[in-house]
């Protein structure tokens, strides 16, 4: 080695390794590396030598040579929590009854909690996946009305800067598709306008957004309607007959994602130029969207849309609904107003305007959330009382610790960690529990969630913090009750059994069944609505009468087809009408004729001359529409509620009109149910048209009664469409099934609510069942006594039943009021309501204490029959 | 025979520090192994293995006298303790009875 001058190493890596290193390595370390950096820039240059020196510096970085590492007080604190654990895990083992209680409760309540969360957290991400979706709005009327007006968007589009692009859509329709021979009818079909894609970014797969509805009788297929008709090959540019015209496919789009308010299959250019330029105001029939411009407030644009309305609006408006200043217009209750409504709240906050065949509920939301709440917190419930209750077991352990030195910090710590441990247990079990029960969660929330839905890193995210939560709530308890034994007295044994605590843990099994019985209260309130509802006497036949759709196709040989299925031995009767109970039904404006022209609205349908016959709706006034009188077309049939709206005494002879003509009431029909039962029976129009299944404009069904074999009625007309109307795909409803389907969404609740009140009531009784053991555990000796004394093995074990019987009582007593209180208000909303009577409250109070009884009833009976020698002979 | 916790590589450094006798220290440690096996070993590892084994009480060390080399800084040297040396003659008696045992067969096959 020579000793010319070297290079000095790099500065940087010296300070680095004075920084980390133990000062009692440094110096031979830093020797090392200075004789290996003068060796280095021998034999390869200086370079190589600096580099090699900074790379041993780094790797020098070990733990053995970090400086502070050594510091001793740290240690020792992480050999406590070492030995915490070592604790807890063997107290937890010894326990393995109540600890397999506690994570059994727990992990049900977390799995709630977890698939609650995912399903709150896919209802609230409606429509968040559009770009610039927080700037695309859907006009409304007042809020509600989902339809507006043809040219409003158009308009305002060409009046406003600040509108950047609108779009109109329709839908969802069936639409039917023949592919060659084959005719499939294709439901979530919408009419677009060209600019559709202005103002959502759909993907496109093939094809451009340009140009890709701006003609009639095109359309653009989404991915999966695409590969269902053109498997392996490019839907693009073929031609496809629909209602008999030819019609190209000009793109395919990506599936719009599940949670979108519009979850269309397909897009469908509007079919008729004159859609787009003409249309009355007055007349309802598209969604209308707007985009507004980056900046735009939402508040100034909904204000101009009342000057838009002057400007446009105010000669139609005034015309239809007679009024001679459109002032005056403004002030009277008929007059309506555009609404700006965000999409991304469409789903939960209006369900009016949602294209999607259910609509979220922001109530749903809420209460969801609360019930996992609740499940959660009746498994915590159990934590505290089985800890508490077995402090006694647990207070010399506590005395011997303080005695040795424990300050009260470290023994708050030591049962934290026992509750962490057993919430991480749970938490682990939870998951393998919500991936199990995801099926059963899809089929009853009628979603469609992946497990790869179930375990993300938010989710992950999210159990953390819940872990977190439940391990202070399930935890802090015990932890700061049992710290608290003064020593002497816990070593003394003293303290009795968790005395203190037995009041509190009698307020919380309570508690637990309180939350329980309200929960039965509610499902069963929800069901025996539902019952209530079905079971209602419609006003109609509708259990017999058989709905066969899309009668418009049958197009002139609707009279052959409707003299076929009266050859049915089984069909006793035929009509054809624009839309039958329990279905969409427009309402349209009439106006009294006279010198003061009053204006109603009211539900308006067309039927032929069987209508009433078939329906078996029953005449109350006047007479129904006849065959015989062409002139029937300008008389209208009322119902009761129509003609008490109006105020009428003698209904019969009036006459109502529109301004398309008038027409003279010829009669009066009793009230029946022609929709949901949740509302009341508004004023109905019934107008004659004989011939139905020749209209373009709307929806034509043949309604058929049926009396006998039903199987055989549908496979007959089954035949018959088939050879009658081959282009059009055979589809049929019975109107019974058509509104059970109407309280889908009860069902789902009611489904819903029956599953989380069995696991409440699950966890509850599961902490019951070890309450009941670990007590009767301490009376084991008391019971021996009184029965050494005379008692009977009966009296014994009502004595043990009463205590606990006492409780669910107390329980009661808080759920009942609650429960009469809450579900009061939620059958507010029903226009046919249920009486709630008192054997509804009766019968789940009963019902959880029997359950509450067999649960406690096997350990009773065991104490009870046992010798008591055995229990007295042991000190 | 109690149970002697030596890692091969352990057991390599504690004898090169034998045969180094009274100048063993991280770098002349570092150079004997490479001239002995060939094996590209970083310093680190070195100083790594020479700290495990004196807390395990077969070597021992102390610093030495300052030179101009190495910027000034101390050598720290290691020697063998007398478990060290028990250690190596231990490791290397069990090898040897074992080697002895091994059928002649065995050994003809391998080196075919």
């Amino acid at each position: 080695m020579t000793k010319q001058h070297l290079p000095e190493p790099p500065g940087w890596a010296l300070k680095l390794l004075h920084w980390y290193c133990k000062p009692s390595y440094l110096e031979a370390i830093e020797g090392d590396l200075y004789e290996l950096f003068d060796l280095r820039c021998q034999s390869a240059g200086e370079k190589v030598a600096r580099r090699g020196f900074a790379w041993d510096v780094l790797r020098f970085f070990r733990w053995k040579y970090i400086k502070g590492l050594e510091n001793s007080k740290r240690l020792n604190q992480f050999d406590m929590w070492k030995n915490y654990f070592k604790i807890s895990l063997r107290s937890l083992w010894r326990q393995k009854f109540y600890s397999s209680i506690n994570i059994m409760g727990l992990s049900v309540g977390i799995a709630c909690c977890l698939l609650i969360i995912i399903y709150i957290k896919h209802d609230l991400s409606y429509d968040r996946f559009w770009k610039d979706g927080d700037r695309i709005y859907r006009i409304a009327i007042n809020d509600r009305g989902p339809y507006t007006p043809t040219r409003l968007g158009a308009l305002l589009k060409s009046d406003y800067p600040e509108v950047e692009s609108y779009t109109r859509l329709n839908g969802l329709y069936d639409f039917s598709f023949a592919i060659g021979d084959n005719v499939f009818s294709e439901p979530g079909g919408s009419l677009a306008d060209s600019t559709v894609f202005d103002v959502f970014d759909v993907k496109f797969i093939e094809g451009t957004p340009q140009g890709a509805l701006s003609e009639p009788n095109t359309v653009v297929l989404t991915k999966s309607v695409a590969e269902k008709y053109f498997p392996n090959e490019s839907a693009v540019g073929k031609i496809i007959k629909s209602s008999g015209d030819a019609v190209k496919i000009t793109a395919v789009v990506e599936n719009p994602p599940a949670n979108s308010h519009m979850p269309f299959k397909y897009l469908v250019a509007m079919p008729h130029e004159y859609w787009a330029t003409t249309g009355w105001w007055t007349g309802n029939n598209f969604f209308t969207y707007v985009k507004l411009v980056e900046g735009a407030s939402e508040e100034a644009f909904e204000a101009k849309m009342l000057d838009f309305m002057r400007k446009h609006m105010a000669k139609d408006l005034m015309e239809t609904y007679h009024f001679e200043n459109f002032d005056d217009y403004l002030a009277s209750d008929d007059s309506y107003r555009f609404t700006l409504v965000p999409i991304q709240r469409i789903h939960l906050n209006y369900p009016r305007l949602t294209l999607a065949e259910s609509a979220g509920s922001m109530d749903n939301v809420y209460i969801f959330s609360a019930v996992a709440f609740f499940i959660l917190l009746i498994a915590c419930i159990n934590f505290i009382n089985l800890s508490t209750a077995r402090s006694g077991s647990r207070s010399k352990e506590v005395g011997i610790r303080k005695v040795l030195g424990s300050v009260r910090g470290e023994l708050i710590r030591q049962f934290m960690v026992e509750s962490f441990l057993i919430s991480i247990f749970s938490l682990g079990l939870a998951i393998l529990l919500s991936l199990v029960a995801l099926p059963y969660f899809n089929d009853l929330s009628g979603k469609l969630f992946l497990s790869t839905d179930l375990i993300t890193v938010e989710n992950m995210l999210w159990l953390t913090l819940l872990l977190t939560a439940v391990g202070i709530i399930a935890g802090s308890y015990p932890a700061l009750y049992l710290s608290s034994f003064k020593p002497v007295a816990a070593l003394k044994g003293e303290l009795k059994a968790g005395k203190s605590g037995s009041f509190l843990r009698k307020a919380l099994v309570s508690f637990q069944f309180a939350i329980s019985i309200f929960l039965v209260i509610a499902t069963a309130i929800v069901y025996q609505q539902i019952n209530h509802m079905i079971d209602q006497k419609l006003g109609f036949n509708s259990s017999n009468t058989m709905v066969i759709k899309a009668g418009s196709a049958l197009k002139d040989s609707g009279p052959f087809f409707r003299s076929k299925l009266l050859e049915s031995p089984n069909i006793e009767s035929v009509a054809t009408s624009t839309t039958y109970p329990s279905q969409f039904i427009g309402d349209w404006g009439y106006s009294t004729v006279g010198d003061v022209k009053d204006n109603y609205s009211l539900y308006t349908m067309f039927a032929d001359s069987y209508y009433l016959e078939t329906m078996g709706v029953e005449l109350a006034q006047g007479r129904f529409f006849s065959k015989e009188l062409a002139s029937d077309t300008a008389s209208i049939v009322l119902n009761e509620a129509a003609v008490r709206e109006l105020g009428w005494d003698d209904p019969i002879g009036q006459r109502l009109e529109r301004s398309e003509g008038a027409w003279t009431v010829i009669g009066v029909v009793k009230d029946f149910n022609f929709s949901s039962l949740k509302r009341k029976i508004g004023g109905l129009a019934i107008r004659y048209d004989p011939e139905i299944h020749k209209t373009n404009w709307g929806s034509a069904f043949y309604l058929a009664r049926v009396n006998g074999n039903y199987q055989e009625t549908v496979n007959y007309v089954n035949e018959l469409w088939g050879t009658t109307a081959p282009e059009e795909p055979f589809d049929y409803d019975f109107v019974d099934q058509a509104f059970a389907k109407l309280y889908e969404s009860e069902a789902k609740f009611g489904k819903i609510f029956t599953v989380f009140s069995a696991l409440a009531i699950l966890i509850a009784c599961l902490g019951l069942f070890a309450m009941a053991a670990y007590t009767l555990e301490k009376r084991f000796k008391e019971i021996a006594i009184r029965k050494v004394l005379g008692a009977s093995v009966f009296s014994i074990t009502t004595l043990v039943l009463s205590d606990f019987t006492k409780l669910i009582l107390f329980g009661s007593v808080i759920a009942v009021p609650l429960a009469f209180y809450v579900m009061e208000q939620w059958l507010q909303e029903f226009a046919y309501r249920m009486e709630l009577g008192i054997l509804v409250f009766l019968i789940p109070v009963l019902s959880v204490t029997l359950l509450a009884w067999l649960t406690v009833i096997y350990q009773s009976l065991k104490t009870a029959t046992g010798n008591p020698v055995n229990a007295l002979k042991q000190e | 025979m109690q149970r002697i916790n030596l890692g091969e590589f352990e057991e390599l450094v504690l004898l090169i520090t034998a045969v180094l006798h009274d100048n063993a220290y991280g770098i002349s440690v570092l150079q004997e192994i490479e001239a002995q096996t060939g094996r590209q070993i970083n310093i680190s590892a070195v100083h790594s293995v020479l700290d495990r084994l004196e807390q395990k009480g077969y070597l021992k060390s102390y610093l030495g006298g300052a030179t101009n080399e190495r910027g000034g800084r101390r050598k720290r040297l290691f020697s063998v303790t007398a478990s060290g040396a028990k250690a190596l003659s231990d490791v290397k008696e069990m090898r040897n009875t074992l080697y002895d045992q091994i059928p002649k067969v065995t050994l003809d096959l391998n080196f075919v």
